[in-house]
């Protein structure tokens, strides 16, 4: 299955990478609405995902349903930006990027301690961090291995010509955040699944889900700002980087706690992200217990 | 002093003598020089600063030396280049492969001003440069002073047009760009020993060779990994021959922009140039040395004119991958071999850092305008033929 799997994306890539932008936009969006009509799992954990976010959608079921295809419209055009990336220019990229919050960032950098990127699945980060790694320093992600190892290999390979490293969750990839960090390097992650099974429960959305604390903890141990980021893609299909002002997590001897705290400090400016953007908050996969 | 630097090929694709011209521009306008790029280009957005870019005509692909070659062709260029040049009044134009059509030729054509030429290509033979003799000549006259960047280069203009003085002076290298030190791609550093390859995947690099060559290497060093830099017509080839013979640990990145090419040079452990004849140069052999590689490399007119084997290379003879293997394994297996060469590369590398060469070239220009002062020049002659390209 994997093989297959990874043969059939490796040929919508070849084409889409061909495409113009706007026609690969229109091929996802023709994907989308396949996939939004026909997807067993997806849409349902979606769309309880969604009710959980924003409890008004309970109560409406069409505001619902038209969020959910917002949500599938927009995740099938990030996953054409990332079909694109083998081809793509950070000089074409970045006249595509709005920022916000710019000095939020510089403060983190200037700190001299590197600068921990938190944000959500969300948006189309690719083109943010390509263009940050090619004007401001190197970047890295901190991010799960999936499935094929062909495709891992092509996303990794894919994200490195455009200067991002991709680092996996483990041991290896964790020292290497380190070393990054301490290089005053940046690195990006997201906190709003627990992807390797070790999360904290906590209140998110005010419904205890498992979060990683690992980011909390590397910025405990190397004294590393936390900057929020909200990635989103704007009606006109150009991409918006928003920082927030940054969280420090201080020691207070108990690492745990302090860990937790920072992580919910964390975790409240994600709930604003997604509230403000539900639409391209990309996550069909289960968060909370009681996810079908 | 007022310099136009004018090359033939598409300014929009990276390229050799594309980027010679781009480096030149920045440290001629760092040394307080006033400069302005001529080129023809497929797109108006080049990464350089558009006031001082001027998008002269619309480049074709034209099979040329077993590359492809972006140039215009275009027969309306004329006019619009008078205009430009007489109101810039240049005291220096410099003509990157003066003798490619269009752009260069018909600007040197009507420059009345300092003309200085710098010859890049190398090949065995060029049929244009033989039959086109009677032509080309006239407009090697009109050039008060030459340059070579290597000695194959000088040597392959001299066999059509002996007795043509040239001076010699290397390309440069960015030494605050291409270094050690730099963050690499981190997960490129792991266990495996990385080889790097940077070029464009066209027959005469040599890529060919350098996969039958990894295939043995993968056998005697288990844990190496294979880096390709660059995009080309071979492409196609090189997955297909990966994945017939399921070679593991090969990373086709594809075109790598200049911003973060150092890092992967940073990420390697050697550098393998396998190019099978047609180079002048070897601009990749510098950015090697500089981020402290231990190059192999094959034994062609261009490398050698950089490369001092035993002192920062293993070279071999080339089109033989048997060979090259070889030396791949033997520098894989020893660090401390890898590690001398590698710091002799960096210290080399520091005599063509680009504000040495760039010293050198106005050394040039003003050789040019003495003799531009004796004596005078005019317009070259206009024919029917001289129209034609």
């Amino acid at each position: 299955m994997g093989e297959w799997t990874w043969r059939a994306f490796k040929i919508v890539q070849s084409l889409v990478e061909r495409l113009p932008r706007p026609w690969a936009y229109a091929l996802a969006v023709m994907a989308a609405r396949f996939a939004w009509w026909f997807s067993p799992l997806a849409r349902p954990r979606l769309e309880y995902n969604l009710k959980i976010a924003c409890p008004e959608l309970q109560q409406d079921p069409a505001a619902l349903r038209r969020m959910s295809w917002l949500n599938f419209r927009d995740h099938a055009k990030a996953y054409a930006d990332l079909m694109q990336l083998p081809n793509a220019r950070v000089e074409t990229m970045r006249k595509l990027l709005k920022v916000e919050g710019w000095e939020h960032l510089e403060q983190a950098r200037a700190m001299g301690k590197g600068a921990l990127v938190v944000s959500c699945h969300m948006g189309s980060y690719e083109v943010v961090a390509a263009i940050w790694s090619a004007t401001l320093a190197p970047v890295s992600f901190f991010a799960e291995e999936v499935e094929p190892r062909p495709l891992f290999e092509w996303y990794r390979d894919t994200r490195a010509r455009l200067g991002i490293s991709v680092l996996t969750l483990d041991h290896g990839g964790i020292r290497k955040v380190l070393d990054a960090l301490r290089e005053q390097e940046m690195v990006i992650t997201a906190i709003d699944r627990d992807i390797i099974g070790s999360g904290y429960l906590m209140p998110f959305f005010g419904k205890l889900a498992p979060i990683p604390l690992g980011p909390a903890a590397i910025a405990l141990r190397l004294g590393t700002p936390l900057f929020p980021v909200c990635v989103y893609r704007l009606p006109d299909d150009t991409y918006m980087a928003e920082g927030t002002p940054l969280v420090f997590a201080t020691s207070t001897g108990n690492a745990r706690a302090d860990q937790v705290r920072a992580t919910e400090q964390l975790l409240r400016r994600i709930e604003q992200f997604i509230q403000r953007h539900p639409e391209q908050w990309h996550v069909p996969h289960r968060i909370w217990a009681g996810s079908p | 002093m007022r310099v136009g630097l004018v090359s033939p090929y598409d300014f929009a694709t990276a390229g050799g003598v594309n980027d010679h011209v781009r480096h030149l521009a920045v440290q001629l306008q760092k040394a307080g020089h006033e400069t302005r790029i001529f080129a023809p280009s497929s797109r108006s957005d080049v990464g350089f600063d558009a006031a001082r870019f001027y998008r002269i005509g619309t480049p074709i692909a034209i099979p040329a030396n077993d590359s492809v070659a972006r140039i215009t062709l275009s027969f309306h260029l004329a006019n619009q280049v008078a205009a430009i040049v007489a109101d810039e009044r240049f005291d220096v134009l410099h003509f990157h492969e003066p003798l490619m059509p269009a752009l260069p030729m018909t600007m040197l054509r009507m420059s009345t001003t300092a003309n200085v030429g710098t010859f890049h290509a190398f090949a065995h033979s060029n049929i244009g440069y033989y039959y086109g003799r009677p032509l080309l000549q006239p407009y090697l006259a009109h050039l008060h002073r030459a340059i070579a960047v290597s000695e194959p280069a000088r040597d392959f203009v001299t066999r059509y047009f002996p007795d043509f003085p040239m001076r010699v002076i290397p390309n440069g290298i960015d030494l605050n760009v291409y270094k050690p030190g730099l963050a690499p791609i981190r997960h490129l550093r792991d266990e495996n020993l990385n080889i790097l390859f940077v070029g464009r995947l066209e027959k005469r690099k040599g890529l060919g060779d350098l996969l039958r060559a990894y295939r043995t290497l993968s056998t005697r060093v288990p844990e190496t990994r294979l880096i390709i830099v660059g995009d080309g017509p071979q492409r196609g080839r090189v997955e297909s021959f990966v994945a017939r013979h399921r070679l593991t640990n090969v990373i086709l990145a594809g075109y790598v922009p200049d911003s973060v090419k150092p890092r992967y040079y940073n990420s390697a452990d050697i550098f393998c140039a396998p190019a099978t004849g047609a180079e002048s140069f070897g601009i990749v052999l510098l950015e090697a040395l500089a981020s402290a590689l231990p190059v192999v490399a094959t034994e062609v007119p261009g490398y050698m004119s950089v490369l001092e084997p035993g002192r920062d290379s293993i070279t071999v003879p080339p089109k033989n991958w048997r060979e090259l293997a070889a030396s791949l394994v033997i520098l894989a297996r020893d660090g401390e071999l890898r590690r001398r060469l590698g710091d002799y590369g960096v210290q080399k590398a520091r005599r063509y850092s680009w504000e040495t060469v760039a010293g050198q070239v106005v050394e040039v220009y003003h050789e040019a305008r003495r003799a531009l002062a004796a004596q005078p020049a005019t317009e070259m002659e206009v024919t029917g033929v001289h129209h034609a390209v």
